[in-house]
């Protein structure tokens, strides 16, 4: 567990030697700033019964949920792509000749040296959106004078899908020693594939007619991260404080991250540097 | 006590998805006793640096077995034990000189105090102190080869891997890591030294062994390995007296430019008789030497030889 630590401490480090924090803080500021600028032109009671025109039932927390989600939905998306790019170096970096060998010629064993680096991975991107989040809440909460926690558990959910998309990224450089092949993957599977399959599986599933493409279509939904649920809907449900309505692409993402973890740590284990 | 044991290790590379191999190690039975510094020789490509990364378990043998401290080298518990400096080490550009020792004595199991004093007292060693709070990025190569030695110690460890130590290193920065390591080696450490400067290598270590394509091709101390053991020089102190006439199957003689002679002889014995002989002529010997090589001359003879053996 020291060992672990360690490993996810100096990532941490190297993060902030590499300006990913300020990276991230510099865009977080930013939007901060400009919600704080809009809400100090918004008059909080007119708005409010604006809002609330013709919809009796909208109560004040789902209206103060749904401006949450409104700021944060495309912001958690773009934070999740610079968190993609920023953290693939993290394991190839650390797979370099010179570096390596001097990893393993310590009194640790490999699947501590890998576990470390994801885990510091996870945190460095965990933090940032951590604090965009909070900083989000804050200002409309205080603008509103209307505390809803159960925004900041949007964190987790974000980071969840990172760490879908982390453990990816973690065995493309475990196997090629490259950033390039496990970042691309995983914007593949975030931008593209998600999506899609998400589509398919809400709207489109009905309309296939052929036995045959359903059923890879259907592996396919299970098999590939469904990063598109996490970042909606489930997202959607966590922040409105609803509790999540259907479990499955959390149960089944965290599944693939177990196996795709436990794959690169077979792998590192048996590869010679 | 046997610090590192080997017992016919090999190692074979694939390359090209499994169609090209290549043996970089060959059935290599090696032992080094603690408390010694031994010196793996080899030109580029012997295997010397592959042999330090299967005993550390950077990479993994094809074949055979190896032990450090009687500890099968599968398992990581024994590394506490052991310092390594290896060739193009990389540290975190973004780390300071004091950084880089903190995180590697961390990782090496050591905390606090401990840790904070042995820091000091290692850039203090390898006279870095000025540079504890400089970014390792601003370090010169001869720096770079220093704080790398200072990190392989940092631990107190009982066995110490270098490789190449003084790549990059000026003459005096080279003395001065050789002192070093005699001075750990009177501590009572083993260093396992892979060096391509023959000349150090022959001025600190016990033993030496030479690595060619894999293949152990001789181990043994650098007095054996550079001893001409049949050949002796002999001075005379008379220049009129010709010990040429006393050339015979036994005695190969040649006269040399300053004088004295070069005399090859079969064994021990026959020298003796030789002495007699010019003892008997009544003059008087002045010098009779045993003839050495140079550690290198042994190394490119060897090479040399074994390049030609495998041509033919």
């Amino acid at each position: 567990m020291r060992n672990i630590f360690i490993i996810t401490w100096f990532t941490l480090r190297e993060a902030m030697a590499r300006k990913v924090f300020l990276f991230f803080a510099g865009i977080s500021i930013l939007v901060l700033l400009g919600s704080i600028l809009v809400f100090s032109l918004v008059d909080t009671q007119s708005f409010i019964s604006t809002m609330t025109q013709g919809q009796a039932d909208l109560v004040v927390s789902e209206i103060i949920a749904k401006l949450e989600l409104l700021i944060i939905s495309p912001l958690a998306g773009l934070c999740l792509l610079l968190a993609i790019f920023s953290s693939a170096s993290f394991v190839p970096v650390m797979l370099e000749k010179g570096t390596i060998d001097l990893l393993l010629s310590k009194p640790i064993s490999r699947p501590q040296l890998l576990i470390g680096k994801y885990l510091g991975g996870l945190l460095v991107v965990f933090l940032n959106i951590l604090f965009l989040i909070v900083g989000v809440w804050l200002i409309i909460s205080l603008k509103f004078s209307y505390w809803e926690f159960s925004f900041l558990l949007v964190s987790l959910t974000v980071t969840f899908a990172f760490a879908v998309l982390y453990s990816i990224i973690v065995l493309f450089g475990v196997i090629t020693r490259s950033s390039i092949l496990g970042m691309m993957v995983a914007y593949l599977i975030f931008l593209i594939l998600s999506p899609l399959l998400q589509l398919y599986k809400a709207e489109l599933h009905t309309f296939i007619e052929n036995g045959f493409a359903k059923t890879i279509l259907d592996g396919l939904y299970y098999i590939i991260p469904q990063t598109a649920e996490l970042m909606g809907k489930i997202t959607v449900e966590v922040a409105a404080g609803h509790g999540i309505e259907n479990y499955s692409p959390v149960i089944t993402s965290f599944f693939l991250l177990i196996l795709v973890m436990s794959f690169s740590i077979f792998l590192f284990r048996k590869k010679d540097f | 006590m046997t610090a590192i044991e080997t017992s016919s290790l090999e190692k074979i590379y694939s390359t090209s998805f499994g169609k090209q191999k290549v043996q970089a190690l060959k059935e290599l039975s090696l032992s080094v006793n603690e408390g010694t510094i031994f010196g793996l020789l080899g030109p580029n490509g012997a295997g010397k640096t592959t042999l330090i990364k299967l005993l550390l378990g950077i990479t993994f043998p094809t074949f055979g077995s190896a032990k450090i401290f009687n500890e099968d080298i599968s398992g990581y518990d024994f590394k506490k034990r052991i310092g390594y400096l290896p060739e193009n080490h990389k540290y975190p550009p973004y780390l300071k000189g004091g950084e880089v020792l903190h995180f590697f004595g961390k990782l090496s199991g050591m905390e606090g105090q401990q840790l904070t004093k042995k820091i000091d007292e290692m850039l203090e060693l390898v006279k870095l102190s000025e540079w504890k709070k400089t970014k390792v990025k601003a370090y010169s190569k001869g720096m770079m080869q220093r704080l790398g030695l200072a990190q392989s110690i940092i631990n107190d460890p009982e066995l110490i891997f270098l490789d190449e130590p003084t790549d990059g290193v000026d003459p005096i920065g080279r003395k001065e890591i050789r002192d070093i390591l005699l001075e750990l080696k009177s501590r009572g450490k083993t260093i396992f030294l892979n060096s391509h400067l023959l000349s150090e290598v022959e001025l600190i270590t016990d033993r030496v062994g030479i690595l060619n394509k894999g293949s152990l091709l001789r181990e043994g101390s650098v007095k054996e390995l550079t001893e001409k053991k049949e050949e002796y020089t002999i001075n005379i102190d008379d220049n009129d007296y010709d010990l040429l006439n006393h050339s015979d199957s036994s005695h190969q003689i040649t006269k040399l430019s300053d004088g004295s002679y070069s005399v090859k002889v079969d064994d021990v014995r026959s020298i003796n008789i030789l002495i007699d002989k010019i003892r008997s002529d009544g003059k008087i010997i002045k010098e009779v030497l045993l003839q050495k090589s140079t550690l290198e001359d042994m190394f490119i003879s060897l090479i040399s030889k074994a390049e030609a053996g495998e041509e033919n």
